[in-house]
């Protein structure tokens, strides 16, 4: 399985754009796009060249991570390991860091969640159609998932012919809480980072917490989920308009990296608020792998989270 | 919505796992792949003791540049500029005394020698008023990582004054496991002293009046170190040091005298310190760094310990309040307390046989030192920063006076005061 990177990025701007807007007293925004995504930045402050310079901060650090890390860019670490057919590929500090991560996930998930998952969408086109995939050719795309086929030493990984690795599944959150690091270790007033949903806050203002809204993934509700949220990580995973439907049965997907097949009653969206935006989304992530049992899942975690099914669930 | 509980152990792992990432790659990575930061470092650093003693001004430049990937260079420049009265060692007495000042060859003049001489008035603590010294040194240190989870770092030193020249060299290696939350480090380094003190090094122990000089001498310092850091919460970083090292050579300081006095507490002469030829030195460090909220505490207590008979204990704290707009205030708190050195006494006693190793010198006495201090920061520019520092050190032995008839009423190791001012300026390119 793996969690929304949204459509190629044909065509990046060698420097996002940005705007500023002030939002309630004492806070501006700057609004940019990066990772397929509406990005902002909010921050406590009235001082728009201070906030002018953070956003550049903020939007360079987002553009970096993405020009490093997308399996879209044919120059990225990705796209080399994704094509090194069987050869060692020695990676930098960074990359190592988020392979380790990927690789505890995948422990911790008991093998459910695998950054190795991802070609399995050669046979899977969620669109909302009712074409579901010859299961012989689901079949035969297994061989070529599964974490532990990787051979991960540091700095050296060893992907196996034909084998495909992607930080989809947790790179927007760590962009998120990276550009919030870097905005902190600059700015002393209270800053949000919000990617698309994904977001990070180091504190609330001195007036109130944040207020976020949270998309709500079914059309019937438009009204947004509106959350307190003073600091730490608050990220959603959710299906929203990628899905099937056969038979009146709804194949979302989030796709079970042991049989190469949706995983069953998936909530329609999770969110979880975290101590950092990759733990929140990793946590939404394991819930969503859970299906039917996403909510006990997160009701053992300890954590606040908010899960959306639909009524005929 | 749910009611908060204690989290999972699944829940603690990706904690544990998502820390591990972001303190990982926040260290790793800039901005911008193409420049990598480099950091200058300047300061100056003015210390005064009370009472007319040493002051020295002295500057410091470092440059810190980052090659990505954790790779680091790290270069320092210090000037030191000392100058003012230094105790000799000699205590006051009820007449004038007069000493030579260090660069004379001899204690009267005569053809084709030097002398210089200053008279102390009764009642005062001999200090040598011509005390001058500059220091210039250098350090050169590399850090690379080594595999994913070691780092190595090597590096050397380099010092020189008119009567001392110091080379040293040290590496050492670090090991991250445990998701990252510990790291084990080990280090050795080796120091090598070359000591020409003005006018010739005196024989150790030698009769002052003698001035039997004698050429340069050298010192060697092995030391090793054992180390461990522990992420222990979020909120809550610990480690524990283990340092050794052992000295050989001429550890005698060669200005310092002793005075030799009667039953009466007259000083009848004076003597050079002489101290053994090997020491070895063994501390314990444990530090605490603590998030309480947004303000910081550095939290430290060390045992020192040697082959002279010194233990030591120091408690150290240091609190850092952000005040917002780039500000932050940092008020430190320091106790230290040692025990004298074996051979430490005021003076010698005449009548006793003379020791085989003795010194008056204050550093080795039992004394108990506070200082208080306060270090204001401000954020100039997106890079830069500025910070001031203001402490207050004083030093209060235990043993200053003694009951001999001559003696009593004169304060033979006077209290020490001390203040410091720093003006610090960061910026980062």
């Amino acid at each position: 399985m793996s969690r929304s990177q949204g459509a190629p990025a044909a065509s990046l701007p060698h420097a996002p754009d940005f705007v500023l807007a002030s939002r309630e007293s004492g806070t501006i925004a700057v609004c940019f796009a990066a990772m397929a995504s509406p990005c902002e930045l909010l921050l406590e402050t009235a001082d728009t060249h201070a906030a002018a310079e953070l956003g550049q901060l903020a939007a360079r650090e987002a553009w970096r991570i993405e020009v490093k890390f997308s399996r879209y860019r044919p120059e990225s670490i990705i796209s080399v390991i994704n094509r090194s057919q069987g050869h060692a590929v020695r990676v930098d500090v960074e990359t190592a860091a988020l392979l380790d991560y990927a690789a505890s996930c995948h422990t911790l998930s008991g093998g459910r969640f695998d950054i190795t998952s991802g070609v399995l969408r050669q046979c899977w086109t969620f669109d909302g159609s009712a074409r579901l995939p010859d299961v012989a050719a689901v079949e035969a795309l297994l061989p070529l998932v599964g974490w532990e086929k990787v051979r991960w030493r540091a700095p050296h990984i060893t992907l196996p012919a034909g084998m495909e690795i992607d930080f989809g599944g947790f790179g927007k959150e760590y962009a998120v809480d990276r550009v919030l690091s870097l905005v902190t270790a600059r700015f002393a007033g209270a800053a949000l980072v919000n990617f698309g949903g994904d977001l990070a806050a180091n504190r609330a203002p001195r007036e109130a917490p944040w207020q976020v809204g949270v998309e709500r993934p079914d059309s019937e509700r438009e009204a947004r989920l509106l959350l307190e949220f003073s600091q730490g990580g608050l990220a959603t995973s959710g299906d929203s308009h990628r899905f099937l439907l056969r038979d009146g049965v709804r194949y979302s997907h989030i796709l079970d990296a042991h049989s190469g097949w949706p995983v069953a009653q998936v909530p329609r969206s999770v969110t979880v608020a975290a101590g950092s935006c990759v733990e929140a989304g990793m946590l939404a992530t394991f819930a969503m792998l859970h299906g039917g049992e996403a909510e006990s899942f997160l009701a053992g975690q300890g954590v606040r989270y908010w899960c959306l099914r639909d009524a005929n669930d | 919505m749910q009611l908060k509980r204690p989290p999972a152990q699944l829940h603690l792992g990706l904690m544990a796992a998502s820390c591990a990432l972001l303190s990982s790659t926040v260290r790793a990575q800039t901005v911008d792949d193409s420049g990598q930061p480099l950091q200058l470092d300047t300061d100056v650093l003015y210390y005064k003791e009370n009472a007319g003693r040493v002051q020295t001004v002295e500057p410091v430049v470092s440059l810190k540049k980052d090659f990505g990937d954790l790779r680091t260079l790290d270069g320092t420049l210090t000037l030191d500029s000392l100058s003012g009265a230094t105790p000799n060692g000699a205590i006051p007495a009820r007449r004038p005394q007069t000493f030579a000042s260090p660069s004379s060859t001899s204690l009267t003049p005569q053809p084709g020698k030097k002398t210089t001489l200053y008279t102390v008035a009764p009642g005062d603590l001999p200090q040598d008023p011509h005390f001058k010294e500059q220091r210039v040194a250098g350090d050169l240190d590399w850090s690379q990582p080594l595999g994913l989870d070691n780092t190595l770092s090597y590096g050397g030193h380099a010092s020189s004054e008119h009567d001392f020249d110091s080379v040293a060299a040290h590496a050492g290696v670090s090991h991250d496991f445990n998701e990252k939350n510990t790291t084990v480090s080990a280090g050795v380094n080796e120091e090598y002293d070359r000591i020409h003190a003005h006018g010739g090094n005196p024989l150790p122990g030698s009769d002052y009046q003698l001035y039997e000089k004698e050429s340069s001498q050298t010192k060697t310092v092995s030391g090793a170190l054992l180390g461990v850091t522990q992420v222990m919460t979020r909120n809550w970083l610990t480690g524990l040091n283990y340092t050794f090292d052992h000295s050989r050579g001429y550890l005698t300081d060669p200005y310092r005298i002793l005075s030799e006095v009667d039953a009466q507490g007259d000083a009848g002469g004076y003597l050079y310190e002489r101290r053994p030829d090997m020491r070895t030195r063994q501390s314990l460090y444990w530090f605490n760094k603590l998030a309480l909220g947004s303000p910081v505490l550095d939290l430290s207590y060390r045992r020192g310990k040697d082959s002279w008979g010194i233990a030591s204990d120091t408690v150290d704290a240091h609190l850092r309040i952000d005040l917002g707009r780039g500000m932050y205030l940092e008020p430190h708190a320091r106790w230290y307390r040692q025990t004298a050195a074996d051979f430490y006494d005021l003076y010698l006693s005449a009548a006793d046989p003379l020791p085989t190793y003795m010194s008056a010198d204050p550093r080795l006495a039992a004394f108990a030192a506070t200082t208080f201090g306060l270090k204001f920061g401000l954020s100039v520019g997106r890079n830069g920063e500025l910070s001031l520092r203001l402490e207050q050190y004083q030093q209060r032995p235990s043993e200053q006076s003694s009951p001999l008839p001559l003696l009593q009423g004169l304060d033979l190791n006077p209290d020490l005061k001390a203040t410091i001012v720093q003006l610090a300026w960061r910026v980062v390119f």
